[in-house]
């Protein structure tokens, strides 16, 4: 029963397991299931378990159980446009009357699910007409987001839930907002950063140590000799780099605030350090890189198990890496102050990834756009790099607290 | 009259017929309930609700990063028993291990006269590894002492309630052992029925102004930590409790108290320049 259900489940997407299908089966078994709505709840708590697939059930829900055929991705998409141009123009239905060719009047007495099909009609007409490409499906970027529009006759689309059926409900499609990957919150960085911590004990001495009071007070033949340890306090270092320099990084300035942010106040002994595409011969304390260099020579002197982490984009054109006087800036360029002999940036992202076990690169860039850029590949071969993403940023923390 | 054993809310909850069904459900094939949803969507609460409406005792393991699972399980108290074989002047029998054991929330929950309802709320604080294994206690009902090696087992089985605030999914094995739900934020007519069961003599205008200034201050654009209903909760209750407070005042774009809606310094300002903006009116 419901077998080609859970297999359209699977195909469109929805990861659904064999033993969630065998618990809605028990469900069934059991009596709990009386109408459709109960097997839409059902279903949908057994079967799917992240709110992000929600969305893709209810469409599928929809669709299945309206008895209609299975739609193709183009119908969803006329469905999306629709709903979107609608409910722009309940906000003005004067506009919504004359393109649909109706007077206000004759708008106002159709429930909203009347507006919805004519609306629909007119829409696969249009389409079947103009083969396409028309004004209809054109609008569509102008169509603005937000749920304010109301329908002469006091109504919203997409808006009145419970008391429906579950194919309504679906239909609806509440969760829909869930379905999009949002952007990096710092509560996500958070979450994400939790695990990079490296307990070392520290402050006072107040916690019992039993093993050890066990094992002196049997020394002492019985007298109670309790033993007190420092707790254990996160006291991982970590040197924070981050490229904030040309327009290449600008999209992601908000991203990697987020998680500078969260740095600042996840860690006490963080450092933090700007670059400009690639490391040169120094790191700069100041956000402007102009009046506190970091020579890259003398990070030797730090712990080498400090958490390295470079943030940036790692785009660059290929002799910035790789020539000795590759530096875009003229006077980075020319010898003043520099102690050693200049290397090749390359050589420098080396000496600091042979000095910093625990390095990564966090790469705002998506990762499948990384074999676009020769130098993300050249990078990559001396730094793990991670997406900057959620699960990127979860790989990075595994991968600094690796032994 | 309710049937017995089934949920159907409770006095300070307003419950919406899907999530009964879906506690109806889970609870009737025995599988913990992951509840997901952004915070003030009565996560908490529902676990609250359900063990008032079916006369169960709740039991609340508030889960933490530190956390290992045996501190959910039970607890060893070695010093005790350190101090009384040393000073014996406790009427415990310093040889029988048994009485320096203490049950955890999750023991408790086990070894309860009754049927209880154990809460573990934020289940996305702790460590996957911890998920992991507490889902292996909780699937076969019972644990291993191992000081004294004795298996606990469940005299009832708990009616479990998991949340989790974490946008990221929990692991696969987890999830595949729970029932899921996400709460949405209750809709302006939801919110009305809540707000009327915290506040049942509430005057009507001030109810509609102020959800209605509830719901379009959460829109502001850039907002941190969006007001939640304990908030909206909290901030009716101080408009109350001022005298000079107006209902009208709310559509004029006079919202006092916003520090009890707005508790980060940068969504206080941003909601404050707003209102002094005047977008309401």
């Amino acid at each position: 029963m419901f077998l080609d259900f859970f297999y359209k489940l699977k195909d469109i997407g929805v990861p659904v397991t064999p033993t969630a299908f065998l618990t809605l089966h028990k469900a069934l078994a059991m009596g709990l299931v009386g109408s459709i709505d109960d097997f839409y709840t059902t279903s949908r708590t057994i079967l799917v378990k992240s709110e992000r697939y929600f969305d893709l059930f209810d469409q599928l829900f929809a669709h299945y159980f309206e008895g209609a055929d299975m739609p193709d991705p183009d119908d969803w998409e006329i469905d999306e446009i629709m709903r979107a141009m609608l409910e722009e123009w309940l906000k003005t239905p004067d506009d919504l009357a004359a393109t649909l060719g109706i007077t206000t009047e004759e708008l106002a007495s159709m429930t909203p699910e009347e507006v919805v099909e004519y609306f629909k009609q007119r829409l696969l007409d249009q389409t079947e007409r103009h083969d396409g490409g028309n004004r209809w499906i054109g609008t569509r970027g102008t169509s603005p987001v937000g749920h304010s529009g109301t329908h002469p006759g006091g109504m919203r689309v997409g808006g009145v839930s419970r008391g429906k059926s579950a194919v309504k409900v679906a239909m609806e499609r509440r969760y829909k907002d869930y379905s999009h990957s949002g952007p990096l919150t710092q509560a996500q960085v958070g979450e994400a950063l939790k695990r990079l911590r490296n307990m070392v004990p520290s402050g006072p001495k107040d916690q019992v140590n039993i093993d050890k009071s066990i094992y002196h007070t049997v020394k002492n033949g019985g007298e109670i000799e309790i033993i007190f340890d420092r707790s254990l306090k996160d006291r991982l270092k970590v040197i924070l780099a981050i490229d904030n320099g040309g327009w290449s990084m600008d999209p992601y300035i908000e991203v990697v605030q987020t998680l500078f942010d969260y740095a600042r106040a996840q860690f006490k002994e963080i450092k933090t350090c700007f670059f400009h595409n690639t490391v040169y011969d120094c790191l700069w304390k100041d956000p402007t890189r102009y009046r506190e260099p970091i020579w890259v020579s003398e990070l030797v002197r730090l712990d080498p198990e400090t958490r390295f982490i470079l943030v940036g984009d790692a785009s660059m054109a290929p002799y910035e890496l790789m020539a000795a006087d590759g530096a875009i800036y003229l006077d980075k360029r020319g010898g003043y102050g520099i102690k050693q002999p200049r290397r090749s940036s390359i050589e420098n992202l080396r000496f600091i990834a042979d000095t910093f076990p625990h390095s990564v690169w966090l790469n705002p860039v998506p990762r499948r756009m990384w074999d676009h850029t020769q130098t993300i590949g050249q990078i990559r071969r001396i730094f793990p790099m991670f997406e900057l993403s959620l699960d990127g940023l979860e790989q990075a923390v595994t991968h600094l607290m690796a032994k | 009259m309710d049937k017995p054993g089934v949920f159907t809310g409770a006095t300070k909850y307003v419950l919406d017929s899907e999530l009964a069904k879906i506690v109806n459900v889970s609870m009737a094939l025995e599988m913990p309930l992951l509840l997901k949803g952004e915070p003030g969507t009565g996560k908490t609460m529902l676990a609250h609700a359900i063990a008032e409406n079916l006369g169960m005792p709740l039991i609340v393991l508030n889960v933490k990063s530190s956390m290992k699972l045996v501190d959910a399980l039970y607890q060893y108290d070695t010093l005790t028993r350190l101090n009384d074989a040393r000073f014996g002047d406790s009427n415990r029998d310093v040889s029988n291990i048994e009485e320096y054991i203490r049950m955890g929330k999750i023991g408790q929950a086990f070894t309860a006269e009754t049927r209880t309802v154990l809460l573990i709320d934020e289940i996305d604080k702790a460590d996957t590894d911890f998920q992991d294994d507490m889902l292996d206690v909780l699937d076969q009902m019972s644990f291993d002492i191992v000081e004294i090696d004795k298996v606990i087992v469940a005299r009832h089985r708990p009616v479990i309630i998991i949340t989790s605030n974490a946008k990221k999914d929990l692991s696969d094995p987890f999830l595949g052992r729970c029932n899921f739900h996400h709460i949405a934020f209750p809709e302006p007519k939801m919110m009305r029925k809540i707000i009327r069961v915290h506040f049942p003599d509430i005057d009507d205008l001030l109810l509609k102004n102020a959800i209605d200034t509830f719901y379009r201050l959460r829109q502001l654009d850039n907002i941190e930590k969006k007001p939640a209903t304990r908030e909206l909760i909290n901030w009716i209750r101080a408009l109350r409790t001022d005298p000079d407070f107006n209902p009208k005042k709310l559509v004029k774009g006079n919202v006092p108290f916003l520090g009890v809606l707005f508790k980060k310094t940068r969504d206080y300002q941003l909601a404050f320049d707003a209102v002094e903006r005047s977008i309401f009116r």
